[in-house]
C-alpha cells in the first residue's frame, strides 16, 4: 500500500493514497468535479479542460484529472474563477453542438446535459452559423453523429488502451476536429461497443437499437452474458419484455464494464421471432401444440413407459453447458434419482472435461488462476491462438498484462503474425511467438518440458522429481521435437528459462489443447511442465481452461459428466454411465431407446449420418431448446425452453467464478425455464410412481431453494482447495511413477494441395444460439473457409470465389467462398464452426480412449476452385 | 549607425561560401565538437552554457544550460535530443537560413548538445515545406557521417552520435515541443499534458531536449570564444546575438543578426532601412505571429527578453513584422486568427472552439455586420481561453486580439460605428466569398 496524503478540498480534510488524481480525491470527499474525458478506465488527456479547479501556489488553473494528489494540496472546486472557466468550456462545448436532445439516444444519461445543467448559462452568446458534420456510420452498427461530439476522445483512447485495436483515431483539426476511422474507411473492428458505452455524449450510438427507447423508460436487469466462458456482467435493458440494448456497468463485475460483440451487439436472440414457444407432441407426423401439463404428462408417462419396458439404462441425457448451475444440478438428478439411469451427460464433455480430468488428477482442482492473476503475472504462457476471438474479455486481460504491466507473453500456436484488420489477434500481441505446425502442440509442450526440466532455475521440486522429469524426457530428442514442431531446440531453451524463471507465470490453454486430439494427455502434459517450472501451487500462479460455453466449469461441477457427481466426486468404474459419444452408439445399437435432449445439438458435433441413425432409432426422444434444430425436427416431444435473460440461477466462469443470473423478463412466448421444467417433469414422474403427495404440488419450488440444497450438499471442497492442499496432491501427482513421453514419428510433409482444415470460433460468433442475434448476423452472416492471400495465389483464387473442399480427393465436397486472412499459416484453412454442417462431414472423428471427448475439429483437405457460374 | 558583428550569419557572408563540409572545416568546423568529446565532461558543459546566458531562440527564451541540466544524471536508458527545425511562425524565417546556408553549424551544435545531456541520438524535426532545407540537411549529414563526425566511437572515443532528419507533415503545432515528440514516435501531432516535462518523460518517455536551431547553432562559438565574451554580447540578462526576421511595412525586410539589446527604433530605422514609402508606422508585432501587438510609442524598448515583455509584449520567435498607418488593425488581428484557426489542432476546448468563434467574430465586425457588444465578447471568449489550455497556442492566439483590442480599440469602434472597414472598401464582399 501507497503511503496517504493529506490534502484539503473545498476546506475538507481529505486523506488518499499517493499518485491518486486529484478528481478522484476529490470524488472520495463527496465532492464531484464535472469532466468529460476523463474515465478511470483510461489514461489522463486533459483535453476537455473541464475539471479544471484551482489549486493554491499554481500559476494558474490545474486539471485535476492530469493532477495527482501533493502533501498539503489546498484545493478549490467552487472558486468564481474555477466556476468562470467551466462555464467557458460549457459555453464553447455547447456553441457548435445541435441540442437535438429530444431525438438523441443518449438523452438521460447524457454528460453534456447533466453538467450543462449545473455549469451553464441559460442563454448563449454564439450567434454564429453552427458548424455541420454530415452524418456518418462507422459500418453496419455503429451511427456517429459528429455534431454531437465533444472530442473527448475517450472513443479513441479506449479503442487503443483497452481494446488494442486502435481502430479509432483523430481527423482533421480545430472545431472540424472528427472522430473516424482511417480515411473514413469502412470501419473493420471488433465491435465490441466499448466506444458506444465509452461516449459521454450521443455522438457514437448503437444503430441496432436506435430510436427504439428514451433511456428513461429501460427496465434494467444485471445478469451474467451467455456466449463464452468469460462470464462478463452485463445490464440487460428493454422496454417491456422486449431486450433493446446492452450495457456493462464501467469497473463491475469480473469484466470490469468492457464487453465483446457478441455481449453487446448479440442479444438479439432473446427476442427472436423463431423461438420455439409452445409445448408440442408429435404423434403419427402430425405436431400437436399442447398445454405445459400435457407435454409434462406425455414426457413423464413417455419415460416411465420406457423404465419400465427396458429399465433405466434404457434412458440418457445430454443437457447444454448454457445451462444453469441449478438446472444442470436438478437434470443430473432427475435423470440419476427419479429416473434411475447413469447415462447423463453435457456438452462439457465437448472440451472441457479433459481440462477438469487433467487439472483434477494433478492439482486436486480446477480453480487456480484468476482474472487478477493474469494481470500480476510477468510471463504468460498462452496456448490458445484464437484467445481473441474465443474468449475476448480473458483477451483483454492478457492485453493489459502485456501492454500496460509489460509481462511477457509466450504464444504457443499455428497461427501467423500479421496485422490486416483491427481485430485482435494473440500472436501480434506476443513478445515471444511460436508458430508450430498444426496439430503440434503436445510435442511443442515437451519441448518446453525438456527445456525445464534440464535448466538450471530454482524451484520448490524435489531432486528425485527434477530427476525423474529429466530421466523420462531422456529418450525424448530436440532433433525430433523441431522436426515434428518446426521449432528450434533454442528457442524452447529460452522459453523454458523465460516461463521458469518467472515470478508468477501464468499459462493458459484453450481448444487447441482441450478441443483436440490427445486432448487429455496435453493437459496433463501441461500440469507437468507447469509443475516443472515450478508455476503452480503457489498463489499467483497455475493453469487456465478457457472454455468455450457459458457455463462448461459449472455443468462439470452440478454432476453433468457420466464420470462425476456434483462437487467433483467421481462415479465408482461400474457405475459410469455413457458419455455423449457413447450414448448416441448405444442409441444407434439399440440399447438406448430415450434421449432427453436439452439445448445439446448433438449433430453439431458428431457425425450427422450416425447421429440421425440413432436418433431415428429411438422410441422416445425429448428435445428442450430454444430454437428449431435437427434435433427437434426429430424429436417426440418439443419443449420450449427460456434463455438466461428469462431465469435466474448462477453461472460458473472459466476461473471457477459464481455468479448471480437475474430474470429480466417474463419467458418469451409459452416457454419456461430449464429448471422449471425438470421440476415439473420430476412431480410428475413422481405422482406417477405412487406418490400422490407430489401431484399437489403445483408451483415449482424456487431457484433459490435448488440453489441452498447445492450449496448446502455438496462437499466442503466446493469450490475451493487450499494451497496446501493443491501442493500435497501435486507432489503425490508427481511422485506416482515415471512418465512416458512420445514424441510421435516425424510430421507428414507437406504434401500438395492439401490444406490443414480446422474449425474455430470467430469474434463475432458463440455456438450456434449467436447466429439468430441479427447484430451478429449483420458482422458475419455465412459460412466463409479463410485461406492465406500467399496459398490463394497460389491457386489463383480470389477473394470471395468458391471453392470445393474434399477430404483425401474423394468422396462429395463442400463449396464455400472464401475470404483472405495473413491470420494464418501458409498451408491451412480456417472455417468458423457456426455455420454449415456439411464441413464437418470432410472431418475425421476419434474419441478420445480416457474422457470420451470427441475430437473433430482438424483435418486434412484437398482444394480445388469451383468455376465461376454464368450469369 | 553602430555595426555589429554577427555570429551566426557570419561564414555565409563570406564570398563563395556554401555551407559544405568542407567550407565549414575551413573556417574552423567541428574542432569543438572534437575538443568537447576529448577533453571536456557534460558537466563542465553545461556549467559553460550557464555561464554564457545562452537562451533559447525558439520561443520561450528558458536558459539552454538550465534545460540541459534538467535531464536526470542517474537515468539508464536511452536519452535524446531533439532539434527543433519546425519554424512554422508567420514572420519567421531566420532557421530558414541557417539550414539552407550552414547546415554544419547547427549539426555541430546537436553533436555538443547530445554530448551534454547524454544522448546518442538526436532528431531534426524540419518543417514539412522545407523540402530545400530537408535536402541540405540530409546531404550534411552524409558529408558528415563520411567523415566521421557522426557515428560510432567519434574522435576515438566511446561516445556515439546518431543524427535523424524527420520531417514534419504541415502542422504548425508540432513546433510546440510536446506534439513534436508525439509526431516523431509517428503519432498525431497534438501537445501533451506538462507535467511530466520532456527532461523527465520526452521522446518514447525517455528523457529528452528540444532545442531551437538558432540556439545550437551558437554552441560551437560559446565553447570557441568562451562563455565570458558571449555573456558580454547583449544585456546582462539576454546574452548573445538573435536573428530578426524583418517584415512587413519596412524597406528592406530580411534577417538580421544584432545583439539582443538594440531598440526597436534602430532595428526599424537604421537596419530594416525604416517604414517603406515613408509612411507613418502604426504597429509593430516584435516576435512572431503569436507576440501582442506594439505601437510606435514603444519605439524605443530594447529588443531584450525582459524590455519587450515589459511593454506588455514578447519576443518571441524574433519575427518583427511591422505595419504602416494604412494597416487595419482589425483586418490584421483577423489574419493571424484565421492562421490560428486553421492551426488549432483541435485537442481541448478553449482553444478548438474559441479560435473558431473568435474567427466568426472577427469576421463579422471586419465585413461590417459587427456590434458594439462584440469588442466585450471578443475580450471575454479571449479570457476563457487563456491559461485554460493544454499548451501555449492557447495565449498565442489571443495575443492579437486582446492587443489590437487594447492598442487599437477606436479601430473596431469605427468598424462597428460605420459598419464596414474603413480601410478595406470591399472587406465585407471578399469576407462573403
Amino acid at each position: 500500500m501507497n503511503k496517504m496524503i493529506k490534502l484539503k478540498i473545498n476546506d475538507l480534510e481529505v486523506e488518499v493514497e499517493d499518485g491518486t488524481l486529484l478528481i478522484e480525491a476529490a470524488k472520495k470527499a463527496g465532492v464531484e468535479i464535472p469532466h468529460f474525458c476523463y474515465h478511470p478506465k483510461l489514461k489522463p488527456d486533459a483535453n476537455c479542460r473541464m475539471c479544471i479547479v484551482e489549486i493554491e501556489k499554481a500559476r494558474k488553473l490545474q486539471t485535476s484529472c492530469s493532477t495527482p494528489v501533493t502533501e498539503g494540496m489546498v484545493v478549490k472546486t467552487n472558486s468564481p474563477e474555477v466556476k468562470e472557466a467551466q462555464f467557458g468550456v460549457m459555453e464553447f462545448l455547447l456553441g457548435n453542438h445541435p441540442l437535438d436532445c429530444p431525438e438523441c439516444d443518449q438523452g438521460g444519461e447524457c454528460q453534456l446535459q447533466d453538467f450543462a445543467h449545473e455549469n451553464s448559462p441559460m442563454t448563449s452568446r454564439f450567434v454564429e452559423e453552427k458548424r455541420v458534420f454530415e452524418k456518418e456510420y462507422f459500418g453496419p452498427l455503429i451511427e456517429k453523429e459528429m455534431n454531437r461530439c465533444v472530442s473527448c476522445l475517450r472513443c479513441v483512447r479506449y479503442c487503443d488502451e483497452v481494446v488494442g485495436s486502435n481502430a479509432l483515431g483523430s481527423m482533421q483539426r480545430g472545431n472540424m476536429h472528427e472522430i473516424g476511422a482511417f480515411a473514413h474507411q469502412e470501419l473493420e473492428c471488433e465491435y465490441c461497443g466499448g466506444c458506444i458505452q465509452i461516449c459521454p455524449v450521443g455522438a457514437l450510438t448503437s444503430r441496432l437499437s436506435m430510436y427504439d427507447y428514451r433511456t428513461w423508460q429501460l427496465k434494467k436487469t444485471e445478469t451474467i452474458c451467455n456466449y463464452c466462458g468469460d462470464g462478463c456482467l452485463l445490464t440487460l435493458e428493454g422496454v417491456k419484455d422486449d431486450i433493446t440494448r446492452v450495457s456493462s456497468e464501467m469497473g463491475a463485475g469480473r469484466n470490469g464494464g468492457d464487453l465483446c460483440a457478441r455481449g453487446f451487439f448479440g442479444y438479439g436472440m432473446i427476442n427472436h421471432a423463431e423461438r420455439l414457444s409452445r409445448p408440442t407432441v408429435r404423434t403419427k407426423g402430425r405436431d400437436l401444440q399442447v398445454t405445459w401439463d400435457w407435454a409434462a404428462d406425455k414426457t413423464a408417462s413417455g419415460l416411465n413407459e420406457i423404465k419400465a419396458k427396458y429399465g433405466p439404462q434404457a434412458i440418457g441425457g445430454v443437457i447444454s453447458a448454457h445451462c444453469t448451475n441449478e438446472e444442470i444440478y436438478l437434470f443430473q438428478k432427475l435423470m440419476r434419482q427419479t429416473i434411475g439411469t447413469s447415462h447423463i451427460d453435457s456438452s462439457a464433455r465437448l472440451g472441457h472435461i479433459n481440462a477438469v480430468s487433467g487439472l483434477v488428477k494433478a492439482f486436486g482442482t480446477t480453480r487456480m488462476v484468476r482474472y487478477e492473476d493474469i494481470l500480476q503475472a510477468d510471463v504468460l504462457l498462452v496456448f490458445a491462438g484464437e484467445l481473441t476471438e474465443s474468449n475476448p474479455i480473458t483477451a483483454i486481460k492478457v492485453k493489459e498484462a502485456v501492454r500496460q504491466n509489460k509481462a511477457k507473453l509466450i504464444a504457443v500456436d499455428s497461427y501467423s503474425a500479421g496485422r490486416e484488420t483491427y481485430i485482435s489477434h494473440l500472436p501480434n500481441l506476443a513478445t515471444h511467438h511460436l508458430e508450430i505446425r498444426p496439430g503440434t502442440e503436445g510435442t511443442a509442450i515437451l519441448g518446453l518440458l525438456k527445456a525445464v526440466a534440464e535448466g538450471s532455475h530454482q524451484t520448490s521440486l524435489s531432486q528425485t522429481a527434477r530427476d525423474k522429469f529429466k530421466e523420462s524426457l531422456s529418450s525424448v530428442s530436440y532433433d525430433n521435437i523441431e522436426a515434428v514442431t518446426g521449432i528450434s531446440e533454442k528457442t524452447f531453451r529460452e522459453m523454458g528459462t523465460l516461463y521458469a524463471g518467472a515470478q508468477r507465470g501464468v499459462l493458459i490453454f484453450g481448444r487447441a489443447i482441450t478441443r483436440c486430439e490427445e486432448g487429455y494427455q496435453n493437459v496433463l502434459k501441461l500440469a507437468d511442465l507447469a509443475i516443472a517450472a515450478g508455476q503452480a501451487g503457489q498463489p499467483g500462479k497455475g493453469l487456465l481452461s478457457l472454455t468455450k460455453e457459458n457455463n462448461e466449469y459449472g455443468a462439470v461441477e452440478m454432476g453433468g459428466a457420466s464420470e462425476y457427481l456434483p462437487g467433483l466426486q467421481p462415479v465408482g468404474a461400474e457405475q459410469k454411465g455413457h458419455t455423449l459419444v457413447e450414448m448416441i452408439d448405444a442409441a444407434a445399437r439399440g440399447e438406448i431407446k430415450a434421449l432427453y435432449l436439452v439445448g445439446e445439438n448433438p449433430f453439431r458435433s458428431l457425425p450427422q449420418k450416425k447421429v440421425e441413425e440413432a436418433l431415428s432409432n429411438l422410441e422416445l426422444l425429448i428435445c428442450q431448446d430454444l430454437f428449431p434444430s435437427e434435433v427437434s425436427a426429430l424429436a417426440h416431444i418439443i419443449l420450449p425452453a427460456a434463455s438466461y435473460a428469462e431465469k435466474s440461477g448462477h453461472f460458473t466462469n472459466l476461473e471457477g467464478e459464481v455468479q448471480k443470473v437475474r430474470k429480466a423478463i417474463e419467458p418469451v412466448g409459452n416457454s419456461k425455464p430449464d429448471w422449471e421444467i425438470f421440476s415439473l417433469l420430476e412431480r410428475k414422474l413422481e405422482a406417477e410412481l405412487g406418490d400422490p403427495s407430489q401431484s399437489q404440488k403445483l408451483e415449482a419450488p424456487s431457484v433459490d431453494v435448488v440453489w441452498r440444497e447445492i450449496v448446502t450438499t455438496l462437499p466442503a471442497a466446493w469450490p475451493n482447495l487450499s494451497e496446501e492442499k493443491i501442493v500435497a496432491k501435486m507432489t503425490a501427482y508427481i511422485e506416482n511413477g515415471l512418465r512416458s513421453y512420445v514424441v510421435p514419428e516425424r510430421a507428414r510433409e507437406k504434401e500438395e494441395g492439401v490444406f490443414d482444415l480446422s474449425m474455430s470460433q470467430v469474434l463475432f460468433h458463440a455456438g450456434r444460439m449467436s447466429t439468430y442475434a441479427p447484430g451478429l448476423t449483420t458482422l458475419l452472416e455465412k459460412a466463409v473457409v479463410l485461406i492465406h492471400p500467399d496459398d490463394a495465389e497460389d491457386l489463383e483464387i480470389q477473394e470471395g470465389e468458391e471453392i470445393e473442399l474434399k477430404a483425401g480427393g474423394n468422396g462429395s465436397g463442400v463449396t464455400v467462398p472464401v475470404k483472405f486472412s495473413k491470420k494464418l499459416s501458409v498451408g491451412s484453412l480456417l472455417f468458423p464452426e457456426h455455420f454449415g454442417l456439411e464441413m464437418q462431414a470432410l472431418l475425421p472423428l476419434t474419441v478420445d480412449p480416457i474422457t470420451g471427448v470427441p475430437y473433430g475439429d482438424r483435418g486434412r483437405v484437398t482444394l480445388a476452385k469451383v468455376s465461376a457460374p454464368v450469369s | 549607425m553602430q555595426t555589429y558583428e554577427p555570429i551566426l550569419l557570419k561564414n555565409m557572408s563570406r564570398p563563395g561560401y556554401v555551407g559544405s563540409l568542407e567550407d565549414y572545416r575551413g573556417v574552423g568546423g567541428y574542432a569543438m565538437l572534437e575538443k568537447v568529446l576529448k577533453e571536456m565532461s557534460p558537466s563542465d558543459l553545461i556549467d559553460i552554457v550557464k555561464k554564457s546566458g545562452l537562451r533559447g531562440r525558439g520561443g520561450a527564451g528558458f536558459s539552454t544550460g538550465m534545460k540541459w541540466s534538467f535531464i536526470p544524471k542517474d537515468h539508464t536508458g536511452p536519452r535524446y535530443l531533439c532539434c527543433n527545425a519546425d519554424e512554422s511562425e508567420p514572420g519567421t524565417f531566420k532557421d530558414r537560413q541557417l539550414i539552407e546556408r550552414d547546415p554544419h553549424q547547427m549539426l555541430e551544435g546537436i553533436g555538443i548538445a547530445c554530448f551534454a545531456i547524454g544522448a546518442h541520438q538526436a532528431y531534426i524535426y524540419i518543417r514539412g515545406e522545407f523540402d530545400l532545407g530537408a535536402e541540405i540537411i540530409q546531404n550534411a549529414i552524409r558529408e558528415a557521417y563520411d567523415a566521421k563526425l557522426f557515428g560510432k566511437d567519434l574522435f576515438g572515443t566511446d561516445f556515439d552520435i546518431d543524427v535523424v532528419l524527420h520531417r514534419g507533415a504541415g502542422a504548425y503545432i508540432c513546433g510546440e515541443e510536446t506534439a513534436l515528440l508525439e509526431s516523431i514516435e509517428g503519432k498525431r501531432g497534438k501537445p501533451r499534458t506538462k507535467p511530466p516535462f520532456p527532461a523527465i518523460h520526452g521522446l518514447y518517455q525517455e528523457p529528452t531536449v528540444v532545442n531551437n536551431v538558432e540556439t545550437l547553432a551558437n554552441l560551437p562559438y560559446i565553447l570557441k570564444n568562451g562563455p565570458e565574451w558571449y555573456a558580454g554580447i547583449g544585456t546582462q540578462k539576454s546574452t548573445g546575438t538573435r536573428i530578426f526576421s524583418v517584415s512587413g511595412h519596412v524597406k528592406r525586410p530580411g534577417n538580421y543578426e544584432v545583439p539582443l539589446g538594440i531598440t526597436l527604433r534602430e532595428m526599424i530605422y537604421e537596419i530594416a532601412g525604416g517604414v517603406r514609402e515613408d509612411k507613418e508606422l502604426k504597429a509593430i508585432i516584435p516576435g512572431g505571429a503569436s507576440a501582442p501587438f506594439l505601437k510606435p510609442e514603444h519605439l524605443d524598448a530594447r529588443m531584450d527578453f525582459e524590455s519587450i515583455a515589459e511593454v506588455g509584449s514578447m519576443l518571441g520567435s524574433g519575427g518583427v513584422t511591422v505595419m504602416d498607418v494604412d494597416t487595419c488593425m482589425v483586418w490584421a488581428a483577423m489574419n493571424l486568427m484565421e492562421f490560428f484557426h486553421h492551426e488549432s489542432c483541435g485537442k481541448c476546448t478553449p482553444c478548438r472552439e474559441g479560435s473558431a468563434w473568435i474567427l466568426q467574430v472577427l469576421r463579422r465586425i471586419e465585413g461590417g455586420l459587427g456590434k458594439p457588444e462584440d469588442i466585450d465578447l471578443l475580450v471575454s471568449l479571449c479570457e476563457r481561453i487563456e491559461g485554460k489550455t493544454v499548451c501555449a497556442f492557447g495565449e498565442a492566439e489571443i495575443g492579437p486580439i486582446l492587443s489590437t483590442i487594447k492598442n487599437f480599440r477606436e479601430e473596431y469602434e469605427t468598424h462597428i460605428a460605420e459598419k464596414r472597414c474603413p480601410y478595406r472598401p470591399d472587406a465585407a464582399l471578399a469576407i462573403a466569398h
